[in-house]
């Protein structure tokens, strides 16, 4: 027993020996917060770009899930670790664009407090309706929505998630702020609910909806992107069905707290660049019919121009939005 | 017939085999490997392994592999995360029998009687019973996946929220049969779970409610927190205070597997226990955090002699234990389908899918067939490894329980400590268990019982969530409760439940007052 | 009926100690929900506002906790035990411990560093084991060595889980 306790010990302060001396960046394992629970779109994206990420490091990007209060939590832990390049995270509209206008209390600056490194992917966001919904086109949606908002009931998957700030955004261009909403925990059951046509339409990311569109068990009545999705070339965009003010997109990105050195920096978004250049990654995020971003995004300064408007798009909505 | 014609593809999938020619022998001989087998049996073990430590759910850990999966082929991948899940599910029930912590809602009941065994030398019957009716529910599950999976979807898409409201209404008349004291403290513990559940942010105004404005709280108390603090920290402190309670376990081992007669008893509940866990898998919404209850009130109110129940009954290991399993099978029924995930680890498996450029859809079945029958194939095939996996380990489970006690105990919090820490990397949720863990041992010394708390927290969220979009729908109107068909069903069985339930207990408290 | 009567004439006293105590204990918790939830509105029925549930059920809590605390006045049941503070304090302190420094805690003047697994695995152990009436400390010291290198091994290495090692020593 003593003899193993010894070994042990012996282990450890070998191990510690390897780990203390001082290295070039990165010298040790960078995590990455994925402020949402496993195996949502976020997290998905995070793992894919990470996994190849890895690669060009060196050193492994560790995933870790803090989730809560929409994303802010775990957000909120990334942007107050030191800024010493091994503590990044993964947000996405939601907790960059939206949170300081749903969340009042927030404790990080998405604007001027963050060290942006480059977007990893977007997703573009649908409007769906269940399969009979009587409309053939979005604009005989809207005219029904506008002429009877009392009649339909939209789901969402709880306030601060994408599918509530894309559809609070959707009812502001509609001017219908007060149409029945039905909150969900997750869009999962949201999705359950539009398929048995409880539930009369809702916005949601592509990778959650495309395959009940191509099933036909709900339908699509436009993406809200500016060009169409390949993986859903029937859909029609917002602007060419007739509501070009409806534009927006649920991405993906990485930021770190504001004050990282130089070298981290350059060191990340370069391997960002490659993970994006990649054929099996890429290919992997077109699967989930994420959009690659150009160049511009994938900077530091292109990825704080989107951040600033989608935030300058979504506040005055939100703000104004009933909860 | 056509389920047979699929059910070949699907072994012939799961028998897949890779020829494998090592290096070192320079192609001079190629290896056939089993590969999705050995996938199965390496899913199985870690969920096994991750099931038995306190804390650490399927979720945390299949997120962990799913990067380890990218190099395999996405059936593989599927059929390894699916076992993870299924063997986490035996692996809970072990947990629970062992030292009374239900690492899930689901096993909650099975710490009842599963853990009275354990104190009276019974913990192998107890595991043994637990595995092989959870065997048994399996592979009925899985054949009725493979016969009725795709009827069987319509179920899911009947229920909408006013029917859910009622299934939960009808669960927490099952949480009364629970009690093992008085009934009038069964309901405060259902009515202070519901409380619980309606901490944290509100779904529809996102306003906090009764968090203290304490950020942590904030998206609500974890169940992993309340159920290791009132059941896992309020137990260790009743053992210290109690030496002789914790010795029982220590002095009588018993023998290690089920007498014949002990198996024939189990019979009827683990049939009964199968078919309610899975009807009641099927459902999204977790419906199958239900099955357990249900299978237990059933044995509890058909048994000869209810009083039984709590003191280490046989049947109420059984045959929520096969529910329990039972559901987790089915539960792969409205994914698989619909491509609806109805619970968080199902949500994962879509991940899972998604990263390997299958997305989950109506049209899994007729586009990828061999995934959806090769899984399962590759259930059936996990439930008997499961099997052979867990029967030698009950040995080595019952001789821990040898362990003096002032250093399982330590062990039992460091294991809990850690797990709580990984459910979402928070070292506040630690401080929150002990907290829960002062309050469960104050609960203790008050009398009350725990298990219907956790119900009535678990159903609390989903009722209200399903109460308020019900009433969304309807515009106000308390009738789509009793217009629609099914909900109405539910809740006249809610109401025979409670009646029964009640009436007995009546009398009884007549009977005290007699004899005073 | 005339059962209950003949209650009444023996005289109102506490029959069980601990239903009391059950019952005031319920309400307590009743009236720090009702507290908490005051500002909430209640919403109407067409569009039930977050404060309609947590004060309804916090109302029925207080409602139950009467009834038992009236209960317990007719009949009898059983005393109410005393608290065993040792374990209380040891077993729940190690765990508070525990996660004060899994990752560094910082309230107000109190700063604690990020320890890590390494250091804050053993304290769990060695609080928590000092509950224990039948102690015997070298025994605890090795075990608590042992725990930690393998809930190290099993859970950072085997199972993949991002939990801190020591990041002041390790980076890790």
């Amino acid at each position: 027993m003593k003899k193993l306790t010894l070994g042990l010990a012996a282990a450890f302060t070998l191990a510690l020996a390897g780990g203390a001396m001082a290295q070039a960046y990165p010298a040790r394992p960078v995590t990455m917060i994925v402020p949402f629970a496993a195996g949502g779109p976020t997290d998905i994206i995070a793992r894919i770009v990470g996994d190849h990420m890895s690669k060009t490091l060196g050193q492994q990007i560790v995933i870790e899930n803090v989730a809560g209060a929409g994303g802010t939590t775990g957000i909120t832990r990334a942007m107050t670790a030191a800024p010493d390049g091994y503590t990044i995270a993964m947000g996405h509209l939601g907790t960059f664009s939206a949170a300081p206008a749903t969340y009042p209390g927030l404790k990080y600056d998405p604007l001027n407090g963050m060290q942006t490194i480059g977007l990893a992917g977007g997703t573009p966001i649908l409007i769906v309706a269940k399969k009979n919904f009587p409309a053939k086109d979005l604009k005989e949606f809207v005219a029904a929505v506008k002429a009877a908002p009392d009649k339909f009931n939209e789901a969402h998957a709880g306030v601060g998630s994408v599918s509530w700030t894309t559809c609070t955004l959707f009812k502001g261009v509609l001017g219908v702020p007060k149409l029945n909403a039905v909150a969900y925990r997750g869009t999962g059951p949201a999705l359950n609910d539009l398929v048995s046509g409880q539930i009369d339409f809702m916005c949601d990311q592509i990778v959650s909806v495309s395959e009940q569109i191509k099933a036909d068990t709900i339908k699509a009545y436009a993406v809200a992107s500016a060009e169409r999705s390949p993986a859903l070339p029937n859909v029609p965009t917002t602007k060419e069905a007739g509501l070009p003010d409806y534009q927006i997109e649920a991405w993906n990105g990485i930021a770190g707290p504001k004050g990282m050195p130089k070298e981290a920096v350059d060191k990340l978004v370069d391997a960002l660049n490659k993970a994006l250049n990649d054929e099996p990654t890429k290919k992997r995020l077109l699967d989930l019919g994420a959009v690659i971003p150009s160049a511009e995004e994938r900077t530091p300064a292109g990825f704080q121009a989107l951040i600033k408007r989608d935030a300058d798009k979504l506040t005055p909505v939100l703000a104004s939005a009933p909860k | 017939m056509d389920v047979f014609a699929n059910l070949a593809l699907g072994f012939a999938t799961v028998w897949k085999i890779v020829w494998w020619a090592p290096g070192f022998l320079q192609g001079a001989v190629s290896l056939p490997i089993p590969i999705n087998i050995l996938l199965c049996f390496v899913g199985c073990l870690v969920g096994t392994l991750i099931g038995v430590l306190p804390g650490v759910g399927p979720i945390a850990t299949i997120a962990m592999l799913l990067p380890i999966t990218f190099g395999l082929d996405p059936v593989g991948a599927l059929i390894m995360l699916a076992g993870i899940y299924y063997g986490a599910q035996y692996g809970g029930s072990t947990t629970a029998i062992l030292v009374n912590i239900p690492g899930e809602a689901t096993s909650v009941v099975t710490t009842l009687d599963g853990h009275q065994m354990a104190k009276q030398g019974r913990a192998g019957v107890a595991l043994g019973v637990a595995a092989l009716g959870s065997f048994f529910a399996g592979s009925v599950a899985t054949i009725v996946i493979a016969a009725l999976g795709a009827p069987l979807t319509k179920l899911a898409l009947l229920f909408g929220p006013a029917e859910y409201f009622s299934l939960m209404v009808m669960g927490l008349c099952f949480a009364v049969v629970l009690a093992r004291g008085s009934i009038l403290k069964a309901f405060c513990m259902i009515m202070l779970g519901l409380l619980l559940s309606t901490v944290g942010t509100d779904l529809e105004t996102g306003q906090e409610r009764m968090t203290f404005g304490f950020p942590p709280l904030a998206d609500g108390i974890d169940f992993a927190v309340l159920a290791m603090g009132v059941f896992g920290f309020a137990e260790v402190l009743r053992n210290l205070e109690n030496p002789e309670t914790r010795d029982v376990v220590k002095t009588k081992i018993g023998k290690l597997l089920p007498s014949l007669s002990e198996i024939k008893q189990c019979i009827n509940p683990v049939l009964r226990g199968t078919g309610v866990g899975a009807i009641l898998g099927i459902l999204p919404g977790n419906g199958a955090v239900l099955g357990p209850f249900a299978s237990y009130t059933i044995e509890k109110k058909i048994a000869a002699d209810p009083s039984r129940f709590g003191k280490g009954a046989i049947e109420g290991v059984a045959g929520p234990e096969s529910a329990n399993n039972a559901g987790a099978q089915t539960a792969f029924i409205p994914l698989l389908t619909l491509g609806i995930p109805p619970n968080a680890v199902m949500a994962l498996m879509v991940g899972a899918m998604t990263i390997h450029g299958i997305i989950p859809g109506p049209q899994v079945m007729t586009k990828n067939p061999d995934l959806f029958w090769g899984m399962i194939a590759s259930m059936w095939i996990g439930n008997l490894m499961l099997l052979v996996i867990n029967l030698p380990l009950v040995g080595l489970w019952v001789k821990l329980l040898q362990v003096p006690y002032r250093l399982m105990f330590p062990a039992i919090l460091i294991f809990c400590c850690i797990g709580i820490y990984s459910v979402n990397n928070q070292p506040v949720d630690v401080a929150f268990t002990a907290m829960f863990g002062l309050f469960g041992y104050i609960l203790i010394k008050l009398g009350f019982e725990p298990a219907p708390m956790l119900l009535g927290f678990v159903l609390g969220r989903l009722m209200e969530e399903k109460l308020r979009q019900a009433l969304i729908i309807s515009r106000g109107s308390f009738m789509t409760f009793l217009e629609r068909p099914i909900s109405a069903g539910l809740l006249l069985v809610a109401v025979i439940v409670l009646v029964i339930a009640l009436l007995p207990a009546m009398s009884k408290k007549r009977d005290e007052v007699f004899t005073e | 009926m005339s059962l209950n009567k003949i209650e009444q004439a023996r005289g109102l006293r506490v029959r069980s100690p601990q239903d009391l105590a059950a019952g005031i204990f319920m309400i307590l918790l009743a009236a720090l929900a009702l507290f908490l939830a005051r500002d909430l509105p209640l919403g109407t029925l067409r569009q039930i506002g977050p404060g309609m549930l947590p004060k309804s059920f916090a109302v029925i809590c207080a409602g139950l906790g009467v009834m038992l605390a009236l209960t317990s006045l007719v009949y009898k049941g059983e005393q109410l035990q005393g608290f065993s503070w040792r374990g209380v304090i040891f077993v729940l302190g190690g765990a508070v411990l525990f996660g004060l420094t899994i990752r560094g805690f910082d309230i107000g003047p109190l700063k604690v560093p990020q320890l890590g697994l390494v250091v804050s695995g053993p304290i769990v152990v060695l609080v928590a084991g000092s509950a224990a009436t039948d102690l015997r400390w070298k025994e605890l010291i090795i075990f608590a060595i042992v725990m930690t290198t393998f809930c190290a091994l099993l859970f950072k290495y085997a199972l993949g889980l991002p939990i801190p090692l020591a990041p002041w020593l390790l980076g890790i």
